[in-house]
């Protein structure tokens, strides 16, 4: 554990030294964040229209007006807390795909500024090596998606109607940002790290890593139409199902960390 | 071969393939403490190779590596690497760290009970306290090569495997390193020098091996160059020599070149023909300037040890793109 903590330290050290490469995860994340915001506030203020009267939201009205958290709504109000708890996924999301280039970029980067061998040349195993790398990616991607996750509430409270706040301070609304997001994260970053010790391009690290956003983008989608809802039982089964996967990515990352391959071949 | 007991690292058979290719075939050499062993070859011989399976980097094809006598396995690699330190060809070192955060990272890697101390004392020894707070991309050269070297010692190593220490350094930077190398073979570390410098290696190593895949030669410089060229004994004289070589060949010497005013002379044993030398020139009039065993370049040897491999090879696919 003490070598992981080794060099997760130099991980992040290295970030604080070049925060430029976080940046595209920062806009990402925050500019994710606004387009709730243009579409349950700002346009219905411009179009001079409430979202209450398209009768593109009865679903919205419908689903809600069933949950306990939503009755005391009015529909202006449920339809912004399905909106903005639709969102929620995207705000995970969002930070992931970008510190996906930081994971893709782990092990390439080493090895291309040759620092990769005198580090494989200490007691290092290959999972202490694979965690930190993908620990060095995801802290940050968590303090991102929590920033987001603060502004967005910050925004709701100041914005949405009142009681859409606290429509969004359901279980289900935190299981997403704190159970959901960071294991898909994990999961992603996984990928990435995994195919940054297999490919010697960190452009196809970073796209085999960026598959993960395909499932996620599917339940947001089938979200936003009503096909599916994210309950509890569903976070649950979802929750177990990421803890499989990674658990499966760490050991398949260590199966294909070939260090002789990356010593002798890599160029 | 030396005592199997009295070894740090032994080398058995070790070889390597890369498909078809023999990178390395069939190496066996051994090292004992306060030893430096110098590994000369050409570029592809099969040196980094070599030297990445003694630091459990890559598993040899056959053959197998003692470490303290402990075999070295895939399993108890890294623990055993713990007990070797090796300088890469290039530093790698993080560029964007300091040269203490570099430092502080493998000391906590290599699980040193204080690291931060372990680091100070690092910096002292190498002279880098001073720069410590910068960036490693703003060293020179040298300096990164010496950052490199104080990591490598960091955890104290029996073994100390070193892949062209000064490669590219200056003269001054080079002379540091040959310094530090020398500080350490007093400590009774064992150090395996891989490198093209023969300079470096007639200066520091008690024994040498020469690779171009498999080993061509192993022994002290002294003993390769009496294998291939003899003892000789080189006078120079007042005048011309030409005249005196033949005095010699009376006193029944045969191996004689006189070139100028100087006179070479292959004997048994240098100690010995020496003063007979003198005196059979001195009674035949020449004056002479000075007298010294004479020992060809070890560039001389390793040429000489090289073209005679070349010669001797049957057509095979050994040689490499990369060592």
């Amino acid at each position: 554990m003490s070598r992981v903590l080794a060099l997760l330290g130099k991980e992040l050290a290295d970030l604080r030294q070049n925060p430029a490469v976080f940046l595209p995860a920062v806009l990402t994340g925050f500019l994710s964040i606004l387009l709730p915001f243009f579409i349950a506030i700002i346009v219905p203020q411009f179009a001079g229209e409430r979202l209450s009267d398209s009768s593109d939201f009865e679903i919205a009205v419908e689903m809600y007006r069933r949950q306990p958290s939503m009755r005391a709504l009015d529909p202006e109000g449920a339809i912004q807390a399905w909106i903005f708890q639709q969102f929620l996924v995207l705000l995970v999301l969002a930070p992931v795909a970008g510190s996906m280039s930081v994971a893709a970029y782990s092990v390439i980067g080493e090895k291309q500024a040759r620092s990769l061998e005198p580090l494989l040349a200490t007691p290092l195993t290959t999972f202490e090596l694979l965690a930190a790398k993908v620990l060095g990616s995801l802290l940050p991607a968590l303090m991102l998606t929590l920033a987001c996750f603060g502004v967005y509430l910050g925004g709701v409270a100041l914005l949405a109607q009142p009681g859409v706040f606290l429509a969004l301070l359901t279980p289900s609304s935190l299981a997403i940002v704190f159970v959901l997001g960071p294991l898909a994260a994990l999961a992603a970053l996984q990928l990435a790290v995994c195919a940054s010790s297999r490919v010697n391009d960190a452009r196809s690290a970073q796209q085999i890593g960026a598959l993960i956003i395909l499932p996620i983008a599917a339940l947001l989608v089938l979200q936003l139409t009503g096909s599916f809802l994210l309950t509890i039982p569903a976070i649950v089964f979802i929750a177990l199902a990421l803890a499989g996967v990674n658990a499966g990515l760490m050991l398949v990352g260590i199966a294909l960390f070939d260090r002789e391959s990356i010593l002798t071949r890599w160029r | 071969m030396l005592l199997g007991a009295r070894c740090v690292l032994t080398a058995s058979h070790l070889t390597r393939r890369f498909g078809d290719r023999v990178a390395v075939g069939d190496v066996s050499f051994e090292l004992a403490p306060g030893q430096i062993f110098a590994l000369l070859g050409p570029n592809g011989a099969g040196k980094t190779t070599t030297l990445r399976m003694l630091a459990g980097l890559i598993r040899p094809t056959s053959g197998s590596i003692h470490l303290g006598g402990e075999i070295l396995t895939p399993q108890n690699a890294p623990r055993l690497r713990s007990r070797i330190g090796f300088l890469t060809e290039t530093p790698g070192l993080w560029d964007r760290l300091s040269v203490r955060r570099n430092l502080l990272v493998y000391a906590r890697l290599h699980g040193l009970p204080a690291p931060d101390r372990s680091v100070d004392e690092a910096l002292d020894a190498f002279d880098m306290r001073d720069r410590a707070r910068d960036a490693a991309a703003q060293l020179s050269k040298g300096l990164k090569q010496r950052v490199a070297l104080a990591r490598t010692l960091l955890h104290r190593p029996d073994v100390i495997l070193l892949d062209e220490p000064t490669a590219g350094l200056d003269p001054e930077s080079a002379r540091e390193v040959r310094e530090l190398v020398l500080r350490l073979r007093s400590e009774r570390r064992t150090i395996l020098v891989s490198t093209h410098n023969l300079d470096e290696v007639e200066r520091v190593a008690n024994r040498v091996a020469i690779l171009r895949s498999r080993l061509v030669a192993v022994d002290t410089p002294a003993a390769l160059r009496a294998r291939l060229f003899g003892a000789r004994v080189r006078v120079v004289l007042a005048q011309q020599a030409g005249p005196l070589a033949r005095v010699l060949a009376d006193a029944g010497f045969s191996d004689i070149t006189a070139d100028g005013s100087s006179l070479s002379v292959g004997v048994d044993d240098a100690s010995v023909a020496a003063p007979r030398i003198v005196r059979r020139l001195v009674e035949a009039g020449a004056d002479i300037q000075s007298v010294a065993a004479e020992e060809p370049p070890l560039e001389q040897v390793y040429l000489r040890l090289l073209e005679d491999e070349v010669r001797q090879e049957p057509p095979t696919t050994h040689g490499s793109s990369r060592s």
